[in-house]
């Protein structure tokens, strides 16, 4: 896109369909953010130690863009890390498949990342986000966690950010994330 | 279905700020497993109770080139979807669950994925999502579709059991069946292989003198989670009470923990306080205890951070001394070795060990019959990302 300015594109349907089951949850959406974003939103900035794959990548970089657009957080609001995927790091579960049927070689950066709590862990890590990290594989799943999390007052906050790598309408790879609070509490900053 | 309720957290030690729970009890009223040591609670608690641990070479898949050899596994190569029917199947009957309540009952499921998506067609993965996987398990079974899918590494299943105790303590469902699985396969060993997580040495020795790391093994398990007063209307007997549960993050790494172990301690204060006990009715711990250098003396140093002088006391083991490592399944795994442990008032014992290891300075149980010191057990996980979780559970 060298040259030209960024065009804004359409969210992805999934960050509109996080903010209306968090609001039905009567959840506050606090923030949100997505990939792509504008036609600049090409390739997902890499992920230091993250290979292969643009799972993580993706769920980085919409949770950056989601919590850069709230004040900073002193460490007494406790935020947690919610990743939703339907199906996970599909491509790098494919790739340790192939080596593993063909005598390939495992890489060991791939040892951590076959997980989606990795990512969090990094978001988490950034951030001293000191929540709890959950993984789920639906939307429905996540906002419902967010909300125990919050009404337990194991956190704060929540940042849910889902990611699809294969979306069915083949529109390619994208992610949302939210970050919520109890509605009480969206007085704390930003908003959506 | 009844109406949430808000409660503050019991009177009693005070836990991380904030930290609340709903008023129902909860109560754990069937159980089952699989293990290495065979299907069924009895042979499991025998191999804990015994300190005999079930590794042996891996025979299910071809391991030549990989640096380790060993996990514990059953024979053969069982199918993960028909284990986990089984223990769903057994620990509904355990329960009295007939065809109508299991027909109202969720299931909240915690695995790595569908075990065939890795190996999918492009075109066929959408019919490989986890959901997919849990819906098609919960027809089976004749639960209900309203289905969710945990995949947060080693504590997937310990959350779910969380959740679902602070749905039925908060009144949003009368029952859950939480159901975990793992079976030890080729690509999750290639990649901890690869990762040099796996002991070379054949063994894992939780908290000891020269451990050198994990090694994986089976674990499939269902509990069934409710409310007392559900429970009592239908005049079953509870085999345990989740008196308490917490979550917390390190925010530390991506995949080491927090060294001062201030994650986990929170997660144990979180279920003490949720408990409405103090550290000193913890009569046994069932340590996350991976085998693995920094994360066992991170685990001891939250066990003071959250329990004080107590942690020199309390008697810990962690199972996976005999079990292994079941990944997205061992909170489930070792929670019902938990329970059965404290229902035959003997405890598990930490087996493999060579000798004591300053920076964690447990009252580790090194021999047979070890006896809880207290009611209350707390079940404790750690994963990838800094996640920790803390299951206490009682005698009903």
């Amino acid at each position: 896109m060298r040259g030209r300015a960024a065009i804004p594109v359409d969210p992805p349907r999934e960050l509109t369909a996080l903010a209306a089951r968090a609001r039905a949850a009567h959840l506050a959406v606090l923030a949100s953010a997505c990939w792509p974003e504008s036609t600049a939103d090409q390739i997902p900035p890499p992920l230091p130690g993250f290979v292969s794959s643009s799972f993580s990548p993706i769920v980085a970089e919409v949770a950056k863009r989601a919590l850069r657009r709230v004040p900073q957080r002193g460490p007494e609001v406790v935020t947690a890390v919610v990743v939703v995927s339907a199906l996970g790091d599909v491509a790098s579960a494919a790739q340790v498949a192939e080596a593993v049927d063909t005598g390939g070689r495992v890489w060991p950066l791939m040892f951590f990342q076959s997980v989606p709590n990795a990512v969090a862990g990094h978001v988490a890590a950034r951030r001293a986000l000191t929540g709890p990290i959950v993984s789920v594989c639906a939307p429905e799943a996540g906002i419902e966690v967010a909300a125990l999390l919050l009404e337990d007052g194991d956190a704060d906050e929540v940042l849910v950010a889902e990611v699809d790598l294969e979306p069915a309408d083949g529109a390619g790879a994208r992610g949302a994330a939210v970050l919520l609070g109890l509605r009480a509490r969206s007085g704390l900053g930003g908003a959506a | 279905m009844t109406e949430p309720v808000e409660l503050s957290a019991p009177a009693g030690p005070s836990g991380p700020p904030g930290v609340a729970r709903g008023s129902e009890q909860v109560e754990l009223t069937g159980m089952a497993v699989t293990s290495a040591f065979g299907r069924g609670l009895e042979p499991l608690l025998a191999g804990a109770l015994e300190g005999r641990a079930a590794f042996g070479p891996v025979r299910r898949f071809d391991v030549a080139g990989r640096r380790a050899q060993v996990a514990a596994a059953l024979p053969g190569a069982p199918a993960l979807s028909g284990e986990l029917a089984r223990v769903i199947d057994e620990a509904c009957d355990g329960a009295g669950l007939g065809a109508a309540a299991r027909a109202a009952c969720p299931l909240f499921l915690a695995v790595h994925g569908d075990p065939d998506l890795g190996r999918a067609a492009p075109d066929e993965r959408a019919e490989h999502t986890g959901d997919a996987f849990a819906a098609r398990l919960a027809r089976r079974t004749g639960l209900s579709d309203a289905v969710r899918v945990y995949t947060s590494a080693c504590v997937a299943a310990s959350s779910a059991v969380a959740d679902a105790g602070a749905m039925i303590a908060h009144g949003r469902a009368a029952r859950v069946v939480v159901a975990a699985g793992y079976l030890v396969e080729p690509d999750q060993f290639a990649l901890f292989d690869a990762g040099r997580a796996l002991a070379l040495d054949g063994r894992v020795r939780p908290f000891s003198a020269g451990r050198s790391g994990l090694l994986l093994g089976d674990g499939v398990a269902a509990v069934v989670l409710e409310s007392a007063s559900a429970a009592r209307r239908r005049r079953v007997p509870a085999l345990a009470r989740l008196a308490g549960w917490g979550r917390a993050g390190d925010g530390y790494h991506v995949c080491r923990p927090r060294p001062d172990g201030s994650g986990l301690a929170r997660a144990i204060s979180a279920a003490l306080c949720r408990g409405g006990i103090g550290a000193a009715a913890v009569g046994y711990v069932n340590a996350h205890g991976s085998g693995t250098r920094h994360s066992d003396t991170a685990e001891a140093a939250a066990l003071y951070g959250a329990l004080g002088e107590h942690a020199a006391e309390v008697p810990v083991s962690s199972t996976k001394s005999v079990h292994g490592q079941a990944l997205e399944a061992g909170g489930l795994l070792e929670l019902v070795v938990s329970v059965g442990a404290l229902r035959a008032g003997r405890l598990p014992v930490n087996a493999g060990h060579l000798g004591p290891d300053e920076a964690c300075r447990l009252n580790l149980i090194l021999h047979r019959a070890g006896r809880p010191a207290g009611a209350y057990a707390l079940s404790l996980n750690v994963a990838f990302g800094g996640a920790n979780t803390a299951l206490l559970v009682g005698t009903p």
